[in-house]
This record gives structure tokens, sequence and C-alpha cells, in this order.
């Protein structure tokens, strides 16, 4: 599971569309300025790739709209993607506080053999590095369980490859052509 | 009182930890190399999910570089040299 290079392309597109749109914040503006507005379209961009199916791409489109809504929407339009504002995002789910104290005094009863006790230590462990993971995956805290988290983490992190590739080659080629 | 708690099918847990072990297992794939001595399953579990917190911040943190080193150089280049024209042409 790997960037494809079509994504690779489809991303460049969105981007350079954003871009153009975006123009107005590049030229005659500081160097953070530009640095914000060549971010924002870049994440737009990827987010767009996956056309509102998935949780953590609907999470950044409203971060970068709660950014800059106006230049946001503009370039949703622009790369036809005007629907993706308005994808909902799921509810948090509420914890019943009193149903998982119970259960917690209801383990706390039972009385475990050395490899169960390393088993649920584990078992502890990996529930702490999924909360570290709702905390990095757009939108992670939104979702329900942790099967779910698991698939989003995995296409978000496939989707940040293709845009570090992308701009990384940018770079790359802008550099090597002033050196020239 | 009604029951609140519905009653878990007993194959459920089973099924839903078959899924996790296989997306960490694709976790694992996509991430660099991670040069650990292998442990338990569940601390191979834990330390794949602590990688790809790490590597989740690692790319974004490049992702601020690149957009931090594409800024400077729109800045650092003339308006009308040929250095502009092919960086724009990149970009826009």
């Amino acid at each position: 599971m790997q960037p494809t290079s079509s994504m690779n392309e489809e991303f460049l597109k969105k981007w350079q569309m954003g871009l153009q749109i975006f123009r107005p914040s590049i030229d005659n503006t500081s160097v953070h300025e530009r640095k914000k507005a060549i971010k924002l379209s870049a994440d737009v961009a990827m987010a767009s790739l996956r056309k509102g199916t998935t949780c953590w791409s609907r999470a950044l489109i409203e971060k970068t709209a709660t950014e800059d809504n106006f230049l946001v929407r503009q370039m949703l339009s622009g790369i036809k993607a005007e629907t993706l504002i308005n994808k909902k995002l799921p509810k948090k789910t509420v914890c019943h506080r009193k149903i998982v104290r119970r259960s917690k005094k209801i383990l706390r009863r039972k009385s475990k053999s050395a490899s169960e006790e390393a088993a649920a230590k584990a078992k502890r462990l990996v529930k702490r590095r999924t909360q570290g993971l709702r905390n990095v995956v757009p939108g992670g805290e939104l979702m329900s369980n942790d099967v779910l988290l698991l698939q989003e983490t995995l296409d978000y992190i496939v989707s940040l490859q293709t845009q570090v590739n992308v701009m990384r080659s940018i770079v790359d080629a802008a550099e090597a052509e002033i050196e020239r | 009182m009604s029951n609140r708690r519905s009653r878990q099918s007993s194959s459920a847990p089973r099924i839903s930890d078959n899924q996790m072990i296989d997306l960490v297992s694709k976790l694992r794939q996509i991430l660099p190399e991670i040069g650990q001595r292998r442990r338990s399953d569940k601390a191979s579990a834990s330390k794949v999910l602590q990688e790809t917190c790490n590597y989740i911040r690692n790319l974004n943190r490049e992702v601020d570089n690149l957009s931090e080193r594409l800024s400077q150089l729109l800045e650092s280049v003339d308006e009308d040299s040929p250095e502009a024209a092919v960086i724009r042409s990149l970009l826009m």
C-alpha cells in the first residue's frame, strides 16, 4: 500500500489549481503568509483526493476552512469539490461512566494468573497508543472504534506520503533550476 | 428497569481482534524500517502504533518545512527573472 503515480499527479493538479486561486495571497506578501497559503492549499488538495469518503479528509477540510473559510471555499469550487465543505462529521461518542465504573469493579474482583496479567498490561499499552493516534490523525477523536481508526490512519499516511513526495519534487526541481 | 447493555456476541471480540492484527500488520509494512527486536505480538503492536504516531508527526513536519522552503524560493527570485518563471510554471 503505497502512493500511486496517479495519486501524485492528481494531487499536483489540484494543488496547482489551488495555488492559482491563492495567488493573491502568495504574491506581494511576507514569507510567513506565503508559507501558510502554500501549506493550506496543499492540505486542501490532499484532503480532496478522498472526495469526502474518509473521516480524516472531512475533518481536515473543516480544519482548513476554520483557518481561512473564503480561500478554502474558493479552492474547493475551483477544483469542483464544493460539496466537501458540507460533509458532516460523526458526533463525538459519549462515554457512559457508570457502566465503565461498574465494569472495572467487576474486573477487579477476579484474580489473574501471571500470563493473564501480562496480557492485560499489554492491552492497556496498546490502548494508550491508539489514543496517541487519535491525537495525530485529523478527526481521530471522532472515530468510534479502533478498527476504523487504524483504517483511517493507513489511508491518511498514504495521502501524507503523496503530499510530501510531490512537494519535495517541486522544491528539488526549483532549487536545481536556480543553481544552473 | 430494563437492561441497557446489549449482550455481546462471543465471536465479536475475536473478529475485531483479527481485524486489528491485520491492520497493525499493514501499518508495519507502510512505516519506515523498525529496527527493534521482536517481542510479544501485543508489545510489538504497541511499538508499531507508537512508530506510526512518530511517523505521522514527521511527515507533517516535513510538509511544514517544504512549505517554508517554497515560500523562501519565491521570495528570493526576482519577479522577472527566468528562475521566477520556472518556479511559477512548476507551481502555478
